[in-house]
């Protein structure tokens, strides 16, 4: 028996030294990924790859000795649970392999210390044969669950730190504003996942690649390589050789659906043929994760919106500082001069000087509108808004807000209408009519003229609800996600009818400030809008005021 | 017109808002006077005595209220505020303050004669003239205490009729929630806005052709009501 173990150990460790090197090098591959500047020479078995070996042998060693040192009765009933300690180590420290070995080593140093004959390797009665047989399956079971176990514990950190690279980088996407911004990200990225040194080439208004110096160098050939693709026609994916190193450099382009921003060359290092082919899937699998975000973001059109953005933002807290106050004082000057030359006798009885300033009138009653508007705006933004509750008449409310835009709905048939069981609200009038005249005044621009636009007031369910009724353009399914947006207005509507996308976000601020809702029903395009203001009627009854007051 | 012509001060720190305001006022049979800061303009109240103010609020030496609370110390002229901020607060503190009436920039000259017009008939009122407030088909005797409407004779309660008295009293020209309340209520319903809002409704189903539209007792948005004296409106205002 013990023989037979002993063939069996032999038998074992003659491959185990191909089948190390094999496993150093796979670990070395993945080391060499996420460790830059390793340098793996897979051919050769290392005295760094023996030394768990021998660890795995001295530790079941000195398990020996401490069994011996105990006596023997009780080293016998110790010997199968004390040996699984140091082959549980082994396998979970260094491997399947130090673990076998392990098992190994300790039930031969278990037969020939402890099973009777002692200091043989044989086995008389059939007992103890089948202890041993029993301890050697145990052995090697734990050890191969344990080193399992190793490897999935190293897989998950391992893909941890994956995630976390990956996170960092779509941070760092999201703060790209220039297409050098994106690469110098996507440089980086390469470098801390994969370890490589990457050079990028950027796409130039020719048509050709440039390399971008600060980025990293790449060697002569590569730089040809490159040169010679055109963004035109197309840049495709290819791999070559550096002569003078003997370096394999990936050549990859990186854009989105419509645009090729640039041409990345990775260095894949050298080495064996199925080792670059290894590395060269790895490399493949992060770039198609970073095209895949790329072409997720259209990262061009992104960037393009963002810095948009930032300026537009920019504009209008300045717009909103100082500058509108500015505007109101020469528009009430115009606004009043025009209101004298209209009294005039000279000009009303004109027709066409009449219909002059009239227009004039009409157009200072929509810029002071916009003024309004981005003013409303600034009160929110700035945290502002506090609205000064007072009980008042939703019929107050819709009346004052359909009075305030008369101009804007006078080429429209207004309707009005109320519930006769209408409570008073505790609310801010002037947010609530204001936000019912943002919804009338995008009822009246989206909406034909001549159209009827209806505003029905009801007492429903414990709530007041305001509905605007049109028969316009409609809202589809995609502008109605967007709805309530700061500053959004349709791509359908931005061309042809004018707007700064602040009204119905104001609409829907002041509502919510109210602890109300504006919800927008559409059947969808022409098909008509209803926008509501729903707004909680509060539970106290009028009917007891009423009494008070009939007298 | 052998009637003297009425004199108003402009106090306005903006050139161009009292280049238009005097043509306005010129055209429509006023004399103007003008002051480009509140010094000024008190000044020239005091030497000038005009039947009527315009006030700025934003003035460069000192605030509107300000300026007005040193006018109303020994005066009672008219004084029409002309307000930047649509702020309900602030319209409601100037009222209290003294001031008759206000508008909002940007403002028509028509809606800013009629407010003149409003402050001066209350102001120059006197016990012999015609006590009948008429505004529109309504018309309120304020001495026998009728109300007619398209010459039939409306009821209305008692609170009804003191509410519609203080307009007419008032008429063209707005009154505050307070001030209402205060005349009508007395007790812990004088705070109640509620009570004012239900009778308001009620006093419109008497007197309005269409109560849910009201066109002679309109809502100043969180400041009070005003009782219309015209009725229509031209389109540049």
């Amino acid at each position: 028996m013990s023989c037979s173990a002993k063939a069996k150990s032999l038998i074992y460790s003659l491959p185990l030294f191909q089948r190390l090197a094999d496993i150093r090098a796979r670990r070395a591959e993945a080391e060499h990924v996420f460790a830059p500047g390793f340098d793996a020479k897979p051919q050769l078995v290392m005295w760094t790859d023996v030394l768990p070996l021998l660890w795995s042998v001295g530790s079941i060693g000195v398990v020996t000795a401490l069994l011996f040192v105990l006596n023997e009765p009780i080293a016998a009933n110790l010997v199968p649970i004390a040996y699984l300690i140091p082959i549980i180590y082994a396998a979970t420290r260094w491997g399947i392999w130090a673990g076998t070995l392990a098992s190994l080593t300790a039930i031969t140093a278990a037969d020939f210390f402890f099973f009777t004959p002692l200091y043989s390797l044989r086995v008389d009665s059939p007992q103890e044969a089948i202890d041993l047989l029993v301890f050697l399956v145990v052995a090697l079971v734990s050890s191969n669950l344990a080193s399992r176990l190793q490897q999935e514990t190293e897989r998950l950190r391992r893909r941890e730190r994956e995630i976390q690279h990956l996170y960092e980088f779509s941070k760092r996407l999201t703060a790209c504003f220039t297409i050098s911004d994106l690469i110098d990200a996507v440089s980086h990225y390469l470098a801390h996942t994969l370890g490589q040194r990457a050079a990028l080439f950027v796409a130039s208004a020719g048509g050709h690649f440039e390399s971008s110096p600060e980025l990293g160098a790449a060697p002569p050939a590569v730089q040809e390589s490159v040169a010679a693709m055109t963004a035109a026609v197309g840049a495709t994916d290819r791999s070559i050789i550096d002569e003078s190193t003997q370096d394999v450099w990936l050549l990859r382009a990186v854009g989105s659906n419509t645009v090729v921003h640039g041409v990345i060359a990775i260095n894949a290092g050298r080495g064996t043929r199925e080792a670059i082919a290894l590395r060269t899937r790895r490399i493949e699998a992060v770039l198609e994760e970073v095209s895949l975000t790329l072409r997720r973001l259209d990262i061009g059109k992104a960037m393009d919106d963002a810095r948009m953005h930032l300026q537009a933002e920019l504009l209008r807290d300045a717009f909103h500082g100082t500058l509108s106050h500015e505007l109101c004082s020469p528009l009430a000057a115009i606004q009043g001069s025009v209101s004298v030359m209209h009294a005039m006798p000279a000009i009303s009885a004109d027709e066409r000087l009449r219909s002059l300033i009239e227009a004039v009138s009409d157009e200072v009653v929509r810029l002071d509108g916009h003024i309004r508007n981005l003013l409303n705006a600034t009160r929110v933004t700035a945290g502002g808004l506090t609205p000064r509750l007072e009980w008042s008449d939703p019929r107050d409310i819709v009346n004052a807000a359909v009075k305030a835009r008369a101009p804007r709905l006078a080429a429209h048939r207004v309707e009005i209408g109320f519930d006769d069981d209408l409570p008073l609200l505790n609310v801010d009038s002037g947010l609530v009519a204001e936000a019912c005249g943002q919804l009338l005044e995008n009822a009246a621009k989206y909406s034909p003229s001549g159209s009827t636009i209806s505003v029905r007031t009801r007492h429903v369910g414990g709530r007041v609800v305001m509905s605007i009724v049109d028969q316009g353009v409609g809202v589809t399914p995609d502008e109605q996600r967007h709805l309530g947006r700061k500053s959004f207005r349709s791509p359908r509507h931005q061309a042809n009818v004018p707007g700064s996308g602040l009204g119905f976000w104001i609409a829907s601020t002041f509502v919510k400030a109210h602890d109300g809702t504006v919800e927008v029903v559409s059947r969808g395009h022409g098909l008509g809008t209803t926008a509501s203001i729903l707004l909680p009627a509060p539970q106290t009854t009028d009917s007891e005021l009423v009494t008070c007051d009939d007298e | 017109m052998s009637k003297p012509r009425n004199l108003v001060l402009l106090i306005d720190d903006e050139p161009k808002i009292r280049r238009f305001l005097r043509a306005g006022f010129e055209i429509h049979g006023f004399s103007v006077v003008e002051a480009e800061n509140a010094a000024d303009g008190l000044k020239i109240a005091t030497f000038n005595a005009p039947d009527l103010v315009i006030l700025d609020l934003g003035l460069p030496d000192l605030h509107g209220s300000e300026t007005l609370e040193r006018l109303r110390s020994w005066s009672n002229v008219p004084v029409i505020v002309l307000s930047v901020e649509s702020i309900e607060d602030e319209k409601v503190r100037l009222l209290q303050a003294g001031a008759d009436d206000y508008v909002v920039k940007p403002f028509g000259m028509a809606e800013l004669l009629a407010r003149c017009d409003a402050a001066l008939r209350r102001y120059f009122k006197s016990a012999t003239e015609n006590p009948v407030v008429v505004a529109g088909p309504l018309s309120v005797d304020l001495v026998s205490r009728t109300v007619s409407l398209n010459q039939a004779r409306i009821k209305l309660t008692r609170k009804e009729y003191r509410l519609l008295h203080v307009l007419a009293v008032h008429i063209g020209l707005v009154v505050t929630h307070d001030q209402l309340l205060k005349e009508i209520w007395t007790g812990n319903q004088r705070d109640n806005i509620q009570y004012l809002r239900i009778l308001v409704r009620k006093l419109r189903q008497k007197i309005e052709a269409d109560p849910n539209q009201p066109r002679l007792l309109v809502t100043e948005s969180g400041v009070g009501y005003r009782l219309e004296n015209r009725l229509e409106t031209s389109v540049a205002d």
